[in-house]
């Protein structure tokens, strides 16, 4: 099973390094895999870490891109997996309102102390 | 042993010391006499002495491998370097607290016998504050984090110290960064002592000046270079990962950097005085959050070494007492002496400090909801989120353009009532920095909009402050800082379009071609030192421009604790940064191979002393003024 499970990510990998994939395609695949979280190392991202996590979930990205996955799609999917906790950009929903918008509010406050100090 | 117990017993005596002071300098507060008792200044010195005695004791004990003290044992290893023995005695919990005491206790012994042209119950005030802060802290080392454990029976061998703190930018890191930490304890100290002693004045910002210089200088340091050992050592080819222990650094960096531009304002105009006493209490405060939430361990990060739970509760007990006291002696003894309601002139440099007070809250807004809103929202709903680089990007980058064109215009203008002078020769440098970085960034595939406008606005200020140094009436502390600054800002963003990697999986004699050039696995070596093997990689690398050279990664296996890591190997030049590791690819021949081409990453290192330098200039400069 083991062998058979580094064969087959060999021939993954030298399929990689052979194709002639589309930059944009890499890009993608780099920049999703960089707001990944590793789930068992300690604050890496998957596209840092060699772990085994990481590289089931590379080949995972990697397959999902293939399939003609968005972006989006590709973090639902890990989101119902294994939790908000995965994904290191948290969605704006009901559970983070405050978290994306409390800074600008607190930046349209001082603008207004700021403007009444001017008067 | 025996040094165990000394250093055990000098903690104590320091302890005794702290109390005894505390008590002659509440007497001394109500003495008549001019001049501060002779007994505190002794007080003072022998509080500072006792605590180096204990350090020194941790340390010997370090040197020595003497396991039968439970910290050595934790954390040292008869085969490690000396350096490392040494530097293992701050690369644990209790010792790094010992450290933090070692520094409070030095700082408040320089602080009473360098202020003395302040007045003397300024001076006792501060001492009193400074013994809370310090009574506090001998308390946790001595009921929490004992650094002087006895172990019995006595071990052979220690556990040894964690393989990647083996390093000399770390050795370095803490107590350079804690100097930084510590110091605002001063500005805290200071601050409210001056509240109580209504001597919030400019005179004292004259005087608290330096130390706000003290603590940012160190502080700028330290981060950086803890961002320089993350970049080399822990193999990703980063410098800033937006973890939470070093937002936790961040925070009070940004508050002392807007503190130290206020307190300008202070000293010239009289003005904000509220607002410099709130920097000050929130500078020491959230370095305190720092040392609470890395040594809790409730935030999940490489720098988490000590998960107990009674040590946290005790740091966030002491936490709020220090908010409730500052807070309390905030609102009963400040009186705004001065009218703040001064006006402000809209076109003046005391409202472009306004601007960057406004902006450096933004961010650290920014980064304190970020880091502890997860935190929060895990304990209301125990739902877990992840709060990354992306959400830090998003809410940062976009305010960096508006910031920097006020450092252009702000650095320009003069006190009070001003207008800009030279406004052609600022256009022209405008629209050819907007264009020099519309054709650099339209040939790499990212935003174009946002990364003209971003790199343009980079420019503009590089190129205003440059010219500013043939300015005869420059300030040329500020003018360092700022072209620091924006080289800073200006590496950063070239340095992220323009880096370029390739990661493979090779054999030994394989040759991998990319889309840059060649890289030729030439063989490996293993090598064994004393406290780790090694299997070196020699690599050759050929770009297009027919540049070769050759690179050798390592995989170390430590021997205590058993750990392998990965050590880069990187050919820095003053253009480019070639980065190279290697990882093991499970259970076969192949090595998964990660090469990196970094442009300008030695630019943002040096940008950073650029901007230290500055504050260096500033202090020197404040030094001989009086």
């Amino acid at each position: 099973m083991r062998i058979l499970k580094t064969f087959l990510l060999v021939v993954l990998f030298i399929n990689i390094a052979n194709a002639n994939t589309d930059i944009k395609d890499k890009n993608l695949n780099n920049k999703i895999l960089k707001n990944i979280r590793c789930l068992v190392c300690q604050g890496q991202s998957v596209y840092d870490s060699e772990s085994e996590f990481s590289s089931t979930i590379k080949l995972l990205v990697k397959k999902k891109i293939n399939e003609g996955k968005s972006e989006k799609q590709i973090y639902e999917f890990l989101r119902k997996r294994y939790g908000d906790w995965v994904i290191f950009e948290p969605e704006l929903n009901k559970n983070t309102y405050i978290l994306w918008i409390l800074p600008l509010l607190l930046f349209l406050l001082g603008g207004a102390i700021i403007r009444k100090k001017l008067k | 042993m025996l040094a165990s117990q000394i250093g055990y017993y000098s903690l104590i005596l320091g302890l005794i010391f702290s109390f005894t002071l505390s008590f002659f300098a509440t007497k001394d507060l109500t003495s008549p006499s001019k001049k501060i008792d002779q007994n505190i200044i002794v007080l003072s010195f022998l509080q500072f002495f006792f605590v180096v005695v204990s350090f020194l004791c941790l340390i010997f004990s370090f040197v020595n491998s003497d396991f039968s003290n439970e910290t050595v044992f934790n954390n040292s290893h008869t085969t490690k370097p000396l350096f490392y023995k040494i530097s293992g005695t701050w690369g644990n919990h209790e010792g790094s607290l010992l450290l933090w005491l070692l520094v409070l206790t030095l700082f408040i012994f320089l602080f009473i016998i360098k202020s003395i042209n302040q007045p003397k119950k300024y001076r006792i005030s501060t001492l009193l504050f400074q013994q809370i802060i310090i009574i506090g802290f001998f308390l946790f080392v001595l009921v929490t984090s004992n650094p002087f454990i006895y172990v019995f029976p006595v071990p052979n061998e220690g556990l040894g110290l964690n393989p990647i703190l083996q390093d000399p930018a770390l050795a370095i890191h803490p107590p350079i960064l804690y100097l930084g930490y510590v110091g605002s304890s001063i500005i805290f100290s200071a601050a409210l002592a001056a509240v109580i002693q209504n001597y919030i004045n400019s005179e004292w910002a004259k005087h608290i000046k330096k130390w706000v210089l003290i603590s940012w200088i160190f502080l700028s340091i330290g981060i950086m270079l803890g961002s320089i050992w993350a970049y080399y050592e822990l193999g990703w080819g980063g410098f800033w990962f937006w973890d939470p222990v070093e937002n936790v650094s961040l925070m009070p960096w940004l508050t002392l950097t807007a503190l130290l531009h206020c307190i300008l304002v202070l000293e010239r105009r009289l003005l904000l005085t509220s607002w410099v006493v709130i920097l000050s209490i929130a500078s020491f405060t959230l370095s305190m959050c720092g040392t609470f939430l890395v040594r809790s361990g409730i935030l999940n990060s490489v720098h988490t070494f000590a998960n107990d739970p009674a040590r946290g509760i005790f740091i966030l007990i002491f936490l709020f007492i220090l908010i409730f006291l500052s807070l309390g002696i905030f609102f009963i003894f400040h009186k705004e002496q001065y009218k703040d309601n001064k006006n402000f002139f809209w076109l003046s440099k005391e409202t472009s400090i306004l601007l960057n007070n406004w902006f450096m809250m933004y961010f650290l807004s920014v980064v304190l909801i970020g880091t502890v809103y997860p935190i929060f929202l895990d304990v209301i709903s125990s739902d877990k989120i992840s709060v990354g680089p992306p959400f830090y990007h998003k809410l940062i980058i976009p305010f960096l353009v508006p910031f920097l064109i006020f450092m252009v215009f702000g650095s320009r203008l003069k006190w009070i009532k001003s207008e800009i002078s030279n406004k052609n020769l600022l256009i022209i440098f405008f629209t050819i920095s907007i264009t020099i970085s519309f054709l650099v960034t339209k040939n790499f595939q990212v935003d174009l909009f946002l990364y003209t406008i971003l790199i343009g606005t980079s420019l503009f200020l590089f190129f205003t402050t440059t010219v500013e140094f043939f300015n005869k009436k420059k300030i040329l502390s500020q003018t360092v800082a700022h072209f620091g600054f924006s080289l800073f800002i200006l590496s950063i963003l070239l340095n992220s379009i323009t880096s370029s990697e390739v990661s493979t999986n090779m054999k030994v004699g394989e040759r991998y071609n990319y889309e840059g050039g060649e890289i030729f696995f030439k063989k490996i070596e293993e090598k064994k030192e004393k406290n780790f093997n090694s299997i070196v990689g020699h690599f050759k690398i050929t770009d297009n421009r027919g540049d070769i050279f050759n690179l050798k990664p390592e995989l170390r296996v430590y021997n205590q604790p058993i750990i392998i890591t990965s050590e880069a190997d990187i050919k820095t030049t003053l253009l480019k940064d070639n980065f190279l590791v290697m990882n093991t690819v499970k259970g076969n021949e192949y090595f998964n191979i990660r090469y990196q081409v970094k442009p300008f990453m030695l630019w943002i290192w040096i940008s950073v002393l650029l901007i230290s330098l500055g504050g260096m200039i500033s202090f020197l400069r404040a030094k001989n003024e009086k």
